[in-house]
């Protein structure tokens, strides 16, 4: 069979889900507002934004459980927009779980198995899914018994029994305690790798995002923001949105001077004085924009100017916050509140010196 | 000491009415059945006489009578859960205004009286009443229909008519209780609309389906007015030969012990219905809070 693919298949391969100006309108107000997204087979997809931001709306069209107002959603080349939900090879872990309160944890798992008439026995698929969420134990157990992490883990075994093509998880962890949830994140991402199926998952939490994630979609009012990988989004944010949505960053606003579009630097005039650092594509001299300063792209100088950092500020330190394995500090240049981490504490008062190496920082758009 | 005081101390004083106002009387109906009746000074004779027993144990009419309002009951409690079930549906899927006015139509025929009530019935039923001179203009029927008034079908037709918004609205309110993600969780598992509804919502609404039964059996096995108004010659109920026997009869005695056995009858029937209803998977787990 090998070498006998088509043509198109040997090229990047087509995506599982496919959505293009997908609308879905409530009264007046518009929930998703024109969304185009591929979704990747066998990826981690998270869509990561404010509540409200229209991500679960997102995911409940893709259910079947809302019909879109506009726009065409496909899957595996055939068009989901009049398939009811229980007729797409879609399933879903809902946020609170939704076990079937009246049947225990074998049945629960067993129900999409059972509703066809002379269905196989569910018996060893049933026990096979239990297995590979360590819950094999509690098949006689009802949901009440169990903890809020044993639940999840049968919502997840529930849901990836029926073999979908795509596994939804709507905020599936957000009910559990940190610990728990740094735990079954693991899982989660273990569980994805086994199975090789796609996960589409929903989530406002940004470190849960980017554990999990191969390709996150950041969102904002309706629209997407930024669809990349974590690391990009994290070193370059689309928007002030982003850079100020993911992670801890100082936003400094300033005027775009110079640019030089081939290697993707710019300099820009900023409170801070004049910086040249990478710049985000699209933007011309004279335009807003910001530039984002991650916390760990500072570094504190407490005994004099160190010159080696190109760019470098007289500061007085405002606040000290003790995080356990370091200090977040905030200090005052040029009026800007300036974030960085540092390992000894200065003095809340203390005269400083705030270096930063420009190659690091990104020139961003602001808003939105 | 303090004594702790909870909201279910709350209950106390209803709790006092209620064996004062329940209790009581069937002490009262205890001792009345073993007493006897001297006929010619119309007085009732402190005994302890099995007299009335007997009766009420020999003479088939009573079994009978007990045993036509128990099917009166059961059969108007399944045929009400049947009817009512479609309505407590349709009213669960409203919009919420909606909801609240078809919970007020729902309840109009209450703020009746019985009596109206049953004369409306009769000028409905009657050989010359809606029905028949409705269909006989239309020119289906070229005679009166006879079995439309005083007939077991009267009754049962009334009786459900009656009973109804009682099956109706625990049914709703059950249905209301059901988490619609539980729903959705099930045609996102593959159910189509009518798995859903028997696999999910239909097990989980079982509380309020048996409440419904319960009341609507009591009330429509207790009732005497209308299988007497409306049922023509199959009217006779314990209700209406109790009354009787009270009344007319001066049988005190015979009146109580039929009175006890009746309670008790029914008392046996509505303990096995919630044995089974306890036996349920889906009523357990709504008892036990498991839908939060």
């Amino acid at each position: 069979m090998h070498g006998a693919l088509p043509v198109t298949e040997t090229m990047s391969p087509p995506p599982l889900l496919m959505a293009r100006g997908l609308v879905k309108a409530y009264g007046s107000s518009r929930a998703v507002d024109g969304v185009d997204l591929d979704i990747p087979e066998r990826a981690f997809t998270t869509f990561l934004g404010p509540s409200g931001c229209g991500k679960t709306t997102i995911l409940r069209m893709i259910a079947g459980f809302e019909k879109p107002d506009g726009g065409s959603l496909v899957l595996d080349g055939r068009s989901l927009i009049d398939v009811p939900p229980e007729r797409r090879p879609v399933n879903t872990v809902f946020q609170n779980y939704a076990l079937f309160p009246h049947l225990t944890v074998f049945e629960n798992v067993a129900f999409s198995l059972t509703l066809r008439r002379r269905s196989p026995d569910p018996a060893p698929r049933v026990m096979r899914a239990l297995e590979t969420v360590h819950m094999s134990e509690f098949g006689n157990r009802y949901p009440h018994q169990l903890s809020g992490g044993q639940q999840q883990r049968v919502a997840v075994a529930r849901a990836m029994v029926a073999e979908p093509h795509l596994l939804l998880l709507d905020e599936p962890l957000s009910a559990l305690d940190r610990k728990m949830r740094s735990h079954l994140q693991i899982e989660l991402k273990d569980l994805q790798r086994r199975l090789g199926i796609a996960f589409v998952y929903v989530t406002h939490d940004q470190e849960e995002a980017f554990a999990l994630s191969d390709v996150v979609v950041v969102m904002n009012r309706g629209r997407i923001v930024q669809r990349a990988d974590p690391a990009t989004l994290y070193a370059r944010p689309a928007n002030g949105f982003v850079a100020d949505f993911i992670g801890s960053a100082t936003l400094v606003a300033g005027t775009v001077m110079s640019g030089s579009a081939g290697q993707g630097m710019a300099s820009m005039e900023t409170a801070l004085g004049i910086i040249q650092a990478p710049v985000v594509e699209g933007l011309s001299p004279g335009d807003p924009a910001l530039l984002v300063l991650r916390p760990e792209h500072l570094a504190l100088r407490r005994e004099g100017p160190d010159r080696h950092f190109p760019a470098e500020w007289p500061g007085i330190v405002r606040h000290v916050v003790y995080q356990g394995s370091s200090y977040m500090i905030e200090a005052e240049c040029a009026g800007i509140l300036l974030r960085l981490s540092a390992l000894m504490p200065p003095r809340i008062g203390e005269s400083v010196a705030i270096g930063l190496d420009p190659a690091r920082a990104f020139i961003t758009r602001p808003g939105e | 000491m303090k004594l702790p005081l909870s909201r279910a101390h709350l209950a106390i004083p209803v709790a006092f009415l209620l064996f004062l106002g329940c209790l009581l009387p069937l002490i009262l109906l205890l001792v009345f059945s073993v007493f006897t009746v001297d006929m010619d000074a119309f007085v009732m004779v402190p005994a302890f006489s099995p007299q009335a027993w007997a009766q009420m144990l020999t003479k088939p009419v009573f079994a009978f009578l007990i045993g036509k309002a128990v099917m009166f009951g059961l059969g108007t409690a399944v045929l009400a859960a049947f009817a009512g079930y479609p309505v407590a549906l349709a009213i669960a899927s409203l919009a919420p205004a909606w909801k609240g006015i078809a919970s007020v139509i729902l309840l109009t025929p209450l703020y009746t009286g019985e009596i109206v009530r049953i004369y409306a019935w009769r000028i409905v039923l009657g050989s010359e009443g809606l029905v028949n001179t409705l269909l006989m203009w239309l020119g289906v029927i070229h005679a009166p229909l006879k079995f439309l008034l005083f007939t077991p079908f009267t009754t049962h037709l009334v009786l459900l008519y009656n009973t109804l918004p009682f099956m109706v609205l625990p049914i709703w309110l059950s249905i209301e209780l059901v988490d619609r993600r539980l729903i959705e969780a099930a045609r996102d598992l593959g159910a189509r609309p009518l798995h859903a509804f028997l696999r999910v919502t239909l097990p989980l609404t079982t509380p309020g389906l048996s409440v419904g039964l319960f009341a609507v059996f009591a009330l429509a096995a207790g009732d005497m007015l209308t299988p007497s108004l409306l049922g023509g010659p199959s009217g006779v109920t314990p209700m209406s030969m109790i009354d009787n026997l009270f009344g007319t009869a001066f049988d005190w005695p015979l009146a109580s012990a039929l009175s006890l056995s009746l309670l008790l009858v029914l008392l046996a029937c509505a303990t096995v219905m919630s044995w089974l209803v306890l036996r349920l998977k889906g009523a357990r787990a709504v008892f036990r809070g498991g839908m939060r």
